[in-house]
């Protein structure tokens, strides 16, 4: 159901402003709405005095460098501090907190850029390290290391071709004062070495660099040294990182480990208040007193009344005022359902909230999409089967999702109501069932289709009937005359449709059909009225459309046949494919994939039957959510 | 022979019905993807507008069933 609302008017002396704010904020209870400019009232739009201004503008500074430092910080290993941290904050310990984070700031941004130069050190070594250790074997031992430079190349086996390209222009270069040695390193690389002498060293890495051949580069501070030593100088340095790292990490806990709970709390602390500030423009005040107007559940107004005045004091009063029917459409939704139906909640909101006075349809929602799920699945094995997935879903995926919550107990309910028709059907994995003996309670889809489709098209007119008396129930609460009697008419020119049908089809005795047909004149006449002059045209559309809603329920009769026959080509596999194993395999694929079929159509065509057939003949959308003022998650 | 070209006429019924069918909900369907990428807010609706050309198939379902139970003899 929709959770009747009443306004509440809070006025009070602006001294108290801010503790109203921080009290209804915790009570997370009032649905604020801005407050209008008031004709002939000496009320004015709430604005932050310039004190209140000033604290915005701190809060907003010091909420960037809170959220900036508790972003910096690595997620804590140690258990967290005992003592709990405060939950609010004067502002001198704001100003305190600003003057602390500005101190501490640049010590622990420079900590974080070492550890994360240092991993990253740690992190690409050891690749040179392999990669000189490759090579180190092709270097030839020089007398005068410092007059020559070496350049180490990894190349592809497959360009092998380019030493020989690379040899020529090189000695094009310089004549024969170079040397390039070459040996397969590892399956597909071959490597190269090249000496040459230091005044070169310009031209070679031009020619390099023009005929695209990559260098192995090391890092700057290993880029001038021999490949043997810049080896051992990496080796060195892995060696060293962790320690250092261990240090950096130690230090930035032991900067850190003081304060982190006080500043997480001081975050949420400043996040509230901030949101408290921002919410001052949405009142009204006069010179001295400050008025908020905002939705409260109804049943919510004594004890949000008596906690403000214990909370607050006298100098608050909060009432509840008198609805217009202008205010009636414009308050908040809220629906409250029983537990079993609300995980259909979900279902209904994926639509769009129904308006403020309206039908909340959870209930019956959760009624009929379990039921029509079952009558169109109908089978004791897929039930079961649903039943056991739908468990399984909720053990692991509910606890961290409400949707795979709410969508599992869905599943749940039809896999139960399947178990159930499929005693009804006598089905258990399509015809094994009646094969092994178990007889249908009441009728076997596969013989008896007509009352399989009358079944379906007589639950079509029982629902889509339900949905017009819920409209004509919608329209009377709402006083419109039209809908009213659009309503009636179209249930007044139903009923004289069908009377005079069973007449045709000689299900009733004669003399029905005369009072049928007056009915229907009657009803198309009330649906002409309803309409205005292109009632003529639309109201026999009408008519025929809703008779189209009442056959769109054959889609039960019709989906569950297909997965019957689904299942019937299932078992005749076994047998009929030569091994027994191999018949086997095969049917229970397609047992497999009707079970799955079985467990999304259903469920999307119930949830159709109900979206358009059912919602459409009562339901309306537009509702707005209600949005207590208080914290996101209480 | 008549039995034949009552299978055949059911089978027209539902297999046109269902191209109908198909052919509709593929440009609504990607249309109303195209629009969820968008705004996420709208799934139920584009469900809803989806599953609308549906009604197609099942007329079709209904008029072979017919052709099947009142002419075919049951």
């Amino acid at each position: 159901m929709i959770v009747p609302m009443a306004k509440v008017q809070i006025i009070g002396h602006l001294r108290c402003l801010d503790e109203t704010l921080q009290q209804l904020y915790q009570l997370r209870l009032v649905h604020i709405i801005e407050h209008g400019p008031q004709a002939g009232a000496a009320l004015r739009t709430a604005t932050l005095g310039a004190e209140r201004l000033k604290e915005q503008e701190t809060l907003r500074y010091l909420r960037a460098r809170l959220e900036a430092v508790l972003q910096l910080l690595p997620p804590r290993a140690g258990p967290a501090q005992p003592a709990e941290p405060p939950t609010v904050f004067s502002a001198e310990e704001i100003e305190a907190l600003r003057a602390e984070i500005e101190t501490i700031t640049p010590r622990l941004e420079a900590l974080v850029q070492q550890m994360d130069a240092l991993r990253q050190e740690q992190a690409t070594l050891p690749r040179y390290a392999q990669s000189i250790q490759r090579l180190l074997p092709l270097v030839p031992t020089l007398a005068q290391p410092q007059r020559f430079e070496t350049v180490a190349l990894l190349l592809n086996r497959r360009h092998a071709r380019v030493l020989e390209l690379l040899s020529e222009d090189l000695t094009a270069l310089m004549g024969q004062r170079f040397v390039i040695t070459s040996a397969p390193v590892d399956g597909d690389t071959l490597g190269a070495v090249l000496v040459f002498p230091r005044r070169y060293s310009a031209q070679v890495h031009a020619l390099l660099g023009r005929e695209r051949v990559s260098e192995v580069r090391l890092p700057p501070s290993l880029a001038d040294m021999p490949l043997s030593r810049a080896l051992a100088t990496i080796e060195q340095r892995l060696h060293q990182i962790p320690a250092e790292l261990a240090a950096a990490e130690a230090e930035l806990d032991a900067l850190t480990a003081p304060h982190r709970e006080r500043w997480a709390a001081a975050s949420r602390y400043i996040a509230d208040r901030l949101n408290q500030l921002n919410a001052v423009r949405l009142l009204g005040a006069t010179e001295h007193t400050f008025v908020l107007v905002g939705w409260v559940p109804r049943q919510e107004v004594p004890r949000l009344q008596a906690l403000l005045a214990e909370r607050v004091g006298p100098a608050v009063v909060c009432h509840e005022l008198p609805l217009s029917e202008e205010d009636r459409s414009q308050a908040p939704v809220l629906l409250q359902n029983p537990p079993p139906a609300r995980p259909y909640e979900f279902l209904v909101r994926l639509l769009s909230l129904p308006r403020y006075g309206t039908i909340d349809p959870t209930l019956l929602m959760s009624l009929f999409l379990p039921l029509f799920f079952g009558i169109t699945l109908g089978d004791v094995a897929y039930g079961l089967a649903l039943i056991g997935i739908a468990l399984l879903l909720r053990r692991r995926l509910g606890g961290s999702s409400a949707t795979w919550r709410d969508l599992s107990h869905v599943l749940l309910m039809g896999g139960a109501w399947s178990v159930v028709f499929g005693f009804v059907y006598g089905e258990l994995l399509g015809n094994l069932g009646h094969q092994l003996g178990m007889h249908p309670l009441w009728l076997n889809r596969e013989e008896a289709l007509q009352p399989l489709l009358l079944f379906s098209v007589a639950i079509g007119v029982g629902h889509v009937t339900l949905g017009l008396l819920l409209g004509v129930w919608v329209a009377w609460r709402e006083r419109h005359r039209h809908a009213l009697l659009e309503k009636v008419g179209l249930l007044v020119a139903l009923m004289g449709l069908f009377l005079m049908a069973a007449q045709v089809i000689g299900r009733l005795p004669r003399g029905f059909f005369t009072p049928g047909l007056a009915a229907l004149v009657v009803g198309l006449v009330l649906l002409i009225r309803s309409m205005g002059a292109l009632g003529l045209l639309m109201a026999p559309l009408e008519v025929l459309s809703t008779v189209g809603n009442m056959l769109s329920y054959l889609r039960i009769a019709a989906i569950g046949l297909s997965s019957v026959y689904l299942a019937r080509v299932a078992n005749e596999m076994v047998g009929a494919l030569g091994p027994l194993w191999l018949g086997v395999l095969v049917a229970v694929f397609f047992h497999a994939l009707n079970v799955a079929l079985g467990a999304f159509s259903p469920t999307i065509h119930s949830l159709r039957l109900h979206y358009v057939e059912f919602f459409g003949k009562f339901y309306q959308e537009g509702g707005r959510p209600y949005e207590p003022f208080g914290a996101a998650s209480p | 022979m008549e039995l034949g070209l009552l299978a055949l006429g059911a089978g027209l019924a539902v297999g046109l019905t269902a191209i109908g069918t198909g052919y509709a909900q593929a440009r609504i369907g990607s249309a109303g993807i195209g629009a969820i990428a968008e705004k996420p807010e709208v799934a139920g609706r584009v469900i809803l507008l989806v599953a609308i050309p549906e009604t197609m198939i099942i007329l079709g379902f209904a008029v072979a069933a017919m052709i099947i139970l009142l002419l075919g003899g049951g």
